[in-house]
């Protein structure tokens, strides 16, 4: 009986401690899928659930509370999903929250997100049910990249109708930039042009010293010089009032300095 | 040929009746508690250190050799998941059921052997013993139970050893990598897992016992018997692995 109490106790201590290992495996993977502990239930109801899974996580301000329980169609354009959260925090959902499916990374899981309503201070109850937002659908990218695509198109042949008219045609356009002759005439136009606009003001100084126009023009320039004046003494004045301003300050200074002494 | 064939036929044929014949006796008293026990020490507790060294090594070398892969990937941060994962699904229950194969098999095969050669058997039954209820019952019925907890032991040191091979590239907190473990765990990872390995103490147990009580007369059929135990208990393990993966993946 002694020599089998001696191995007993070993054996008994391999085997609690391997048992012990197992239960603590199914706990906390039990734990994880929130088996254990306080629950309560939410539902939500979406047209469309995006590939979730049952066992997904549930996220609200980014942290995982929960799990997708049940995925049930209802009828041809809704489908109801069930989630189990945990009780700690329910006080944080109200009545206004709103779920919406969105992808965990770039090809991971698929997530529930419950985001937090404005207005209400209603503590969502057990079973109860929660708006849904619809998230964006592959199916609604692919439809707008196609308006654009379709746009695209459109624009092009446009653009190619144009070029072709431009290579081809004989409109003013065309010929601007195809026709050797008409550039030659164009830079002659405009060279005519810059001795014009030259000759135009040598006549406009002549005609400053014509007697007709003489007393216009000296106006003019008396009106500058008294604008330019009035500018200098309203500036002048300015500084004067500053550096007063500093002088008071000082004096107010030192007769608080003086006052603290005493 | 045709006769290999035929003999092998017969072997499975005899090894079932085998089984048949332990949940026939496993039932019917008298039960042998104290046998039972010792053998439960020898196999579970005595297996201990062999089965903890192999599978710290096999945590520590799965995380080094698959760092590389998912470091490329940018998925470092899945590692724990992943040692975790192959250590609990696969590679500790296989790892386990070889060396427990190699070790228990081997030995029940020798002993059974050395005393059918001795007449030691005959004696029993002489004797009114029941020699298949004293020697077969009691190991089969204690490998069924102690390769799983051995597996459970080798599941934890072999997630230690992961830890390790993390920490020589990198530092994570042990908290932090329980939970990145646990996150990454289901019961469908660990239940099928832990019923496999009842599965593997059963045929390793029968299977030693089956090579030892059928051994032939003289010396040489004892080693015969041990050999044959440990080729036909590592064929058989890795048969049924694969049965179970593919149930497994039939109902999940």
């Amino acid at each position: 009986m002694e020599k089998q109490s001696g191995y007993t106790w070993k054996l008994g201590m391999f085997v609690t401690i391997g048992l012990l290992l197992f239960i603590m495996a199914v706990y906390f993977i039990g734990k994880q899928q929130n088996l254990f502990g306080s629950t309560f239930h939410i539902t939500s109801q979406f047209k469309t659930v995006s590939g979730l899974e049952v066992g997904n996580n549930v996220r609200f301000s980014g942290i995982n509370v929960g799990t997708v329980e049940q995925i049930q169609l209802i009828n041809d354009s809704s489908v109801v999903v069930v989630l189990v959260m945990k009780e700690d925090v329910r006080k944080f959902i109200k009545t206004d929250a709103t779920a919406s499916i969105g992808s965990d990374g770039l090809m991971g899981d698929k997530v529930l997100t419950i985001s937090p309503g404005l207005k209400s201070k209603k503590i969502i109850e057990d079973n109860g049910r929660i708006a849904s937002v619809d998230g964006i659908e592959m199916y609604d990218i692919m439809k707008s990249v196609k308006k654009s695509v379709d746009n695209i198109g459109v624009i092009s042949d446009e653009i190619a109708i144009f070029s072709h008219s431009m290579n081809n045609g004989n409109g003013a356009l065309a010929r601007l930039v195809k026709d050797d002759k008409m550039a030659n005439s164009v830079s002659n136009t405009l060279s005519n042009l810059e001795t014009g606009t030259k000759g135009f003001s040598e006549n406009m100084e002549a005609a400053k010293s014509n007697f007709l126009f003489r007393g216009y023009f000296k106006k003019k320039e008396k009106e500058k010089k008294e604008k330019q004046e009035a500018k200098k003494e309203k500036q002048e004045e300015r500084q004067e009032k500053q550096e007063e301003q500093k002088q008071e300050e000082q004096k107010q200074e030192e007769t608080k300095k003086v006052e603290t002494k005493n | 040929m045709i006769l290999d064939i035929k003999n092998t036929f017969a072997e499975i044929g005899e090894t079932t009746i085998f089984a048949k014949r332990f949940f026939k006796e496993v039932f019917i008293p008298p039960y042998e508690t104290r046998e039972f026990l010792k053998q439960c020490y020898v196999i579970g507790y005595k297996s201990l250190p062999l089965v903890a060294i192999t599978g710290f090594i096999m945590g520590l070398v799965l995380t080094l050799q698959s760092r590389p892969t998912l470091v490329k990937f940018g998925a470092e941060s899945w590692l724990p998941g992943m040692v975790a994962l192959s250590l609990i699904r696969e590679i500790a229950p296989v790892i386990t059921a070889l060396i427990c194969a190699g070790k228990i098999s081997s030995g029940i095969g020798a002993e059974l052997g050395s005393m059918k050669v001795t007449e030691q058997i005959d004696a029993m039954e002489v004797s009114a013993i029941n020699p298949y209820n004293y020697l077969v019952v009691t190991r089969v019925l204690a490998c069924t139970l102690m390769v799983p907890i051995l597996v459970f032991f080798a599941d934890a040191i072999g997630i230690i050893g992961g830890y390790v091979g993390i920490n020589i590239h990198g530092d994570v907190n042990f908290y932090r990598f329980l939970t990145q473990i646990v996150q990454s765990l289901e019961y469908l990872d660990l239940l099928p897992a832990t019923l496999k390995t009842f599965f593997f103490g059963f045929f390793i147990g029968i299977i030693g016992c089956y090579k030892g009580f059928n051994a032939s007369n003289g010396t040489e059929s004892v080693g015969r018997a041990a050999n044959s135990a440990v080729v036909t208990a590592s064929l058989s393990i890795f048969i049924i692995d694969m049965v179970a993966v593919q149930i497994t993946d039939l109902f999940f």
